[in-house]
């Protein structure tokens, strides 16, 4: 009993060793009960701190006595599930599309898989087929040994007594399952990640197409605009054809979008004005006011081209009834005024409301973006430029008419500062100042613009607004609510096609300013060069003569000469002293050529044998070489060279065209027998031939090479690179080698003419299954220009 | 796997295997060591062990030095000399055809290599005449060649004496047999290696020349009146009235052509495949009995009594070129394997060596005691010069100028013509009194191509070749002074082309760059001229410092004068130099 005592105390005490040091950090730490009993009062000695969240299902458990709690504890039940009730499904054209684009672009993924394969037997030197060689699975050695050895006599008898069982190939046949389980875990999941794409591109279009907000979608429409500008400025680039054809369709959908004129009679407005339109005439009065103006808008357009006419021929065709003053119904009515006053509530203030509105937002943008664009400018020009662009396609949104004129004085503002620039650069050095002043040039018209802009919404704000008590200008002042309508109504169609007719001409206008600003750099630069050439010139000490320099040789004969001379006289039968004037010429050649034609081979006298006949005191093998005199040099004829090197100047001058002379005697001055025409005019008028190419025989003394075009062989030349070859060079280097086993060695020949595909015969050639994917050589395949060049093919 | 069950034979990589593992062994010293008989069960177990990285070598970084590196290395001047020139460039953008070409280029590439590779095979060396200092190769008579030389070889020095007057000789393209034909009609063919006799006849008409066609089965003979065709038994198998009056024949084997000039300098070329005369015309240089062709580009060379040498091809009726070689008539022309040198001799006794491939010249003049009566070039580049009753060879005469003939050979008879005989070093001269065969060591082409011309040909072989000769046969058309020219693109019609589609609307112009890959503008005259000057200067500043090297000479010692200023006018001058 002791003992237990003892142990009890000690662990007593243990435990206040415990608490004590529990209790250091001083803080209260009521622990919950271990041990408790059901009672029905809470005790408060066991107040702790419990998480205050009811637990339901305990709630429920209790409800179950009745049948009336049951299906309380059930609905309580029901509420604290997680579970949702699935979504609506999509619209089925929404989901269909949703679907061929997901399923478009996997399948596009698995398509590409086989891009490198493709690409690797387009480029690869030759294919074999098949592709799958014959089974590599090895003969036992017994049975590939057995088939080499040949039976005796007596074996063959045995084994026609007792034939040797067959030895079955004992393989396993594995059941040929669809897939592997791997396969088909991939499969699974390639699914799994197909829905789930799908189900997440369904949510994102539900959830956007549930966006009421205006604004959001206004935003949308100009990020559209945007990219769709941003694209077809890529294409016009890139492919003018394309872009044609997309301003088509742009054009047709604007059509379309005119034709639909959505927002005819389904406004709120519109809406109750039919209900009342039964019982009040002036109210069916607006109505039909409305619908004429939705016929105006789809009226066809006369002419597309010149869009500034455009509103103005529209405004002047879909004149509204009421305001028609040719219509003399219309103008008998005396409550005209009141109509106008009425006009300016519901639909029709709400849409003014905001279209003023949006002009000065707009303006207000463009204002910011102006005094961003300063720091920009310092940067550089193109910037610049393209922000114009951009602010130049947002004034169209405002004043269609009078972008194109601002446009204009961009321009003539630029060429006139450009010319201030040329005539102030003169003195100027600096090319850095010059871009400065560029920058400027460019600059500055964009500010004069903005604030152009800005008086301009200044001066139609109460046009905009078609504020009915402005009626001193009487015609402008019927187009105001179409306009303004149209504008709406038209708006977003309009625009992004007149952009595109704008950007055109802005950017000619810019390449203008470009250049403009290019050559007033171009010319400073000049001007500070000749400036500089002078100053050094004007240091320089004149040279009396200008002697030229004789680097080349002469030509060795003057050919020239002998030609103007023949050319002039040629009527005159003076051919023989003709003949004597050009022989010293060539004399004069002959040394020319003499002094250093035969520098290399200089005449060496050979020791060679002399016929018994000839001499019979011959000294063979003497070291001594006695140069003989030759008796057939003292004969040879001076008139072969002569003759020669004329024919040589006849054929060079043969295919030389000669100068025109379209010189017409007496033309001007006295004329007739004996009368040369003046030196001066001559000159004048004589059309001199191009240069001709240096011959091949032009520097070789003795040797005439015919230069003539070979028709017969011309036959047998190629006469146009084909496809890839893009320089003449390439093509003649890529036939130079040549591929007969006659010119290079057999191996190498073999190479070189092994036909691309190889087939062997009497097998079938199996189209191409997935493991050849797999295949390592197909996998390393690298070559991503080939590859991207093989695989964008649609 | 299987499991054999028998004990295998000892192979060879057993016992491979076996020392590696000593190896390994040796490496751990501290291991005991056990010998294991090795049978092949246990040795599949080692392998799977060592496969599982238990005992693994360390892995050497870098590259592990190989036993054999490969291939042997080529040498580079042999690759250079097989070389097809600059290949395609980056030119080609289009990914797929880029990749084509490179591949292209591979192939070439490793065709050049094969060439420079397959070079080993040529195993034979052109031999030659070597002699002490003090004495001369043309003091070499035949005689004492024929004591040096085995007997086969001697057997190839011989006479034929015959009685019909001077005789003309030509071997065919292999060398293997001999034509003769005579002033006096006697015509005669034989394998002059066996001495077996094709046929012999005369044909009671004089005979101006004599030509073998593309096999020797055919002849071809320019009688008194017409050119007559021959067999190998001497049946007359055409007599071609087309071409009268023949002076000189040319057989061009690679086009099948017969060319010929005749009396009236009608100059004509037979295509003996299809039996046309494909170029028939004048060439208005009178009588010409100086003709040769260049083997390089089958133009014919003429020579005339002017001294000038013009170059011809069938389809175009003026000559391709003109060179003034001398001043007085012509009387031989020899044109050399390869293309590049032609040389022509004059009456003046001069001799003179062209560049024929460059058309430039001269590049040797030589002078002569007497003018020679032909001149003929051997497949290594031996210039046998004909004087009278005196042959003379050259070597080594075109690049450079030689000082003496490499061999000499008297007859008593007067040289009519004489031909180098292919891959043979022999030279069978044509003279008044019949033929003689002498030997010039090195003259011939020492290794032959089989595949080309087969001295040793049989009669399959012979009919394959003929048909291969005929497929490959070029046509005439192709006969230019540069045989490369087809392989270049038409430029000029290119261009025309071009522009005619530019002018076309809605179309967009293709962008091409015109420049050739071979410019046809080389250097000029006047820079080579100076070029060789240089060199020549270079040269002889080498040489004068050997000399001086050699000769010890103690340098000029220049001692400081002493200086009187003014004065110095006055010092007397000692002449001691000069």
């Amino acid at each position: 009993m002791e003992d237990i005592e003892e142990t009890e105390t000690v662990a007593s005490e243990h435990d206040r060793l415990v608490s004590a040091i529990s209790k250091l950090d001083k803080t209260q730490h009521i622990t919950e009960p271990t041990r408790n009993e059901p009672t029905n009062l809470s005790s408060e000695f066991n107040l702790t701190k419990r998480t205050n969240r009811l637990n339901l299902n305990n709630v429920a458990k209790i409800l179950e006595d009745t049948a009336h709690h049951v299906q309380i504890g059930k609905k309580l039940k029901k509420t604290q599930s997680v579970t949702k009730v699935l979504s609506k499904p999509l619209e089925k054209p929404q989901a269909e599309r949703i679907k061929r684009a997901t399923g478009y672009e996997a399948t596009k993924k698995k398509v590409g898989r086989w891009d490198p394969v493709v690409a690797r037997s387009r480029t690869v030197d030759y294919v074999a087929f098949p592709l799958k060689n014959a089974s590599t699975k090895l003969e036992p050695t017994g049975d590939f040994l057995t088939k080499l050895k040949l039976k005796s006599d007596l074996e063959k008898e045995l084994d026609e007594i007792d034939p040797i069982p067959m030895v079955e190939d004992e393989e396993e046949e594995e059941p040929v399952l669809p897939m592997s389980y791997e396969e088909m875990v991939e499969h699974r999941q390639r699914l799994a990640k197909m829905r789930a794409q799908q189900s997440y591109k369904a949510a994102k279009a539900k959830r956007q197409s549930k966006i009421k907000s205006k604004k959001y979608h206004r935003v949308l429409k100009k990020e559209k605009l945007k990219q769709e500008l941003k694209e077809f400025e890529e294409l016009q680039k890139n492919d003018p054809e394309e872009a044609l054809k997309k301003l088509e369709s742009l054009e047709k959908a604007r059509a379309l979008e005119r034709h639909t004129l959505r927002h005819k009679s389904t406004g709120k407005w519109a809406k109750n004005k039919l209900i009342r339109a039964k019982y009040d005439k002036e109210v069916r009065q607006q109505l039909a006011e409305q619908l004429a103006v939705g016929r105006g808008l789809t009226k066809k357009v006369l002419d597309n081209q010149s869009s500034d006419d455009d509103a103005d021929e529209e405004a002047v065709s879909n004149v509204p009834l009421s305001q028609d003053p040719f219509n003399t119904w219309m103008m008998k009515r005396s409550d005209k005024s009141n109509i106008n006053a009425e006009f300016d509530f519901g639909y029709k203030k709400f849409i003014q409301n905001k279209m003023n509105k949006q002009k000065d937002d707009s303006d207000s943008d463009s204002n910011d973006e102006n005094m961003d664009d300063e720091d920009n400018t310092k940067n550089n020009e193109l910037n610049v430029l393209k922000s114009s662009i951009s602010k130049l396609s947002q004034g169209e949104k405002q004043d269609e008419e009078f972008s194109n004129e601002d446009v204009e004085e961009v321009e003539e503002e630029a060429n006139t500062n450009v010319k201030a620039t040329k005539k102030r650069k003169t003195n100027q050095t600096e090319t850095q100042e010059i871009e400065k002043e560029v920058d400027q040039v460019v600059s500055h018209p964009l500010f004069k613009k903005s604030k152009k802009t800005v008086v301009k919404t200044k001066v139609s704000k109460p046009v905009a607004t078609s504020n009915w008590e402005v009626e001193a200008i009487d015609d402008t002042e019927s187009k105001l609510p179409e306009d303004v309508l149209s504008a709406f109504e038209s708006h977003e169609t309009s625009v992004a096609q007149k952009v595109e007719k704008k950007l055109g001409e802005i950017r000619r206008n810019i390449e203008r300013l470009e250049k403009a600003g290019r050559v007033n750099q171009r010319e400073t630069q000049k001007i500070q060069d000749t400036q500089h050439r002078d100053n050094v010139e004007y240091l320089k000490l004149k040279n009396k003569k200008v002697r030229a320099v004789i680097d080349e040789e002469l030509i060795e004969t003057s050919s020239k000469t002998a030609a103007d001379v023949v050319n002039e006289e040629k009527d005159s039968d003076l051919s023989k002293v003709l003949n004597t004037a050009v022989a010293p010429v060539q004399i004069s050649a002959d040394s020319n050529i003499d002094s250093h034609r035969f520098v290399a081979a200089k005449p060496k006298y050979l020791n060679s044998a002399i016929s018994q006949g000839e001499n019979e005191y011959d000294q063979l093998d003497d070291d001594q070489v006695v140069p003989r005199v030759n008796i057939e040099e003292v004969f040879e004829e001076e008139d072969v060279v002569a003759s020669f090197r004329q024919e040589k100047e006849d054929e060079i001058n043969k295919d030389k065209p000669e100068d025109i002379k379209p010189t017409l005697p007496g033309w001007g001055a006295w004329g007739g027998k004996g009368v040369k025409p003046q030196k001066r005019k001559r000159n004048r008028f004589i059309l001199k031939t191009p240069p001709k190419i240096p011959r091949r025989d032009e520097n070789k003394g003795d040797i005439i090479i015919k230069e003539f075009k070979d028709p017969k062989l011309a036959i047998h030349k190629v006469k146009d690179v084909p496809f890839p070859f893009e320089s003449v060079k390439d093509y003649e280097a890529s036939i130079r080698a040549p591929l007969g086993n006659t010119f290079i060695p057999e191996k190498a020949h073999k190479k070189l003419i092994r036909p691309s595909v190889i087939t062997k015969a009497g097998k079938i050639i199996e189209p191409m299954d997935e493991e050849e994917l797999l295949v390592p050589k197909n996998r390393n395949f690298k070559n991503e220009g080939v590859i991207k060049l093989l695989g964008q093919k649609k | 796997m299987k499991n054999t069950k028998k004990k295998a034979p000892q192979r060879y990589f057993d016992t491979e295997d076996k020392k590696s593992e000593q190896k390994t062994e040796k490496q751990h010293e501290n291991v005991e060591v056990y010998n294991i008989k090795i049978t092949p069960g246990l040795l599949q177990k080692h392998k799977f062990k060592s496969h599982r990285g238990h005992d693994r070598r360390p892995i050497q970084k870098g590259k592990p030095k190989k036993r054999f590196e490969g291939k042997a290395p080529i040498d580079p001047e042999k690759l250079e000399a097989h070389s097809r020139g600059e290949g395609v460039g980056k030119g080609v953008r289009h990914p797929l055809h880029a990749e084509k070409l490179r591949k292209r280029e591979r192939k070439f590439t490793y065709a050049q290599e094969q060439a420079a590779r397959a070079e080993i095979l040529l195993t034979e060396d052109h031999g030659g005449l070597e002699v002490d200092e003090d004495s001369k190769t043309t003091a070499i008579s035949q005689k004492i060649i024929a004591d040096n030389v085995d007997i086969s070889a001697a057997s190839k020095i011989f006479e034929l004496n015959l009685d019909f007057g001077p005789y003309r000789a030509k071997y065919s393209k292999n060398g293997r047999h001999l034509l003769l034909g005579s002033k006096k009609g006697h015509l005669a063919a034989f394998d002059w290696v066996t001495k077996k006799l094709h046929f012999e006849i005369n044909v009671m008409e004089s005979i101006h020349d004599i030509s073998w066609l593309h096999t020797e089965t055919m002849v071809a003979a320019a009688q008194k009146e017409w050119l007559y065709m021959y067999d190998n038994t001497g049946t007359e198998l055409h007599c071609v009235k087309k071409m009268d009056k023949i002076l000189r024949m040319e057989f061009l084997p690679y086009h099948f052509l017969l060319a010929a000039v005749n009396e009236f300098g009608f100059m004509s070329w037979l295509d003996i495949s299809i039996g046309e005369v494909v170029g028939h015309y004048n060439n208005h240089l009178g009588r010409t009995a100086v003709m040769t062709q260049n083997p390089y580009n089958a133009t014919l060379c003429l020579g005339n009594s002017k001294g000038v040498v013009s170059l011809w091809s069938p389809t175009i009726k003026e000559p391709l070129a003109k060179i003034l070689c001398h001043k007085t008539p012509l009387t031989a022309i020899a044109v050399d394997n390869r293309g590049m040198y032609m040389a022509t001799s004059g009456v003046d006794r001069s001799m003179k060596i062209w560049d024929i491939r460059n058309l430039d010249g001269p590049l040797q003049d030589y002078r002569l005691r007497s003018a020679p009566v032909d001149l003929e070039f051997s497949q290594k580049d031996m210039l046998a010069v004909g004087l009278d009753e005196v042959v003379e060879i050259y070597n080594n005469c075109c690049s450079q100028t030689t000082e003496k003939p490499y061999l000499r050979h008297r007859m008593a008879k007067t040289i009519n013509n004489f031909k180098f005989c292919p891959y043979e070093d022999v030279l069978g001269i044509g003279t008044s009194n019949g033929f003689t065969s002498i030997i010039v060591p090195g003259s011939g082409e020492p290794n032959f191509d089989a595949l080309e011309s087969n001295p040793f040909q049989n009669k399959k072989q012979r009919k394959e070749a003929e048909v291969k000769a005929l497929l490959d046969k070029i046509p005439a058309e192709l006969i230019t002074l540069n045989p490369f020219d087809i392989t270049e693109v038409d430029v000029p019609s290119l261009q025309e082309q071009m522009e005619a589609k530019k002018k076309l609307l809605y179309l967009k112009p293709k962008k091409m760059d015109f420049t050739p890959r071979h410019k046809k503008k080389g250097k000029t005259q006047i820079a080579r001229k100076k070029i060789i000057k240089q060199v020549a200067r270079k040269e002889f500043i080498e040489q004068a410092k050997e000399a001086q090297k050699l000769l010890n000479l103690p340098e000029a010692q220049k001692t400081k004068k002493q200086s009187f200023g003014v004065l110095d006018r006055f010092v007397p001058t000692v002449k001691s130099r000069k």
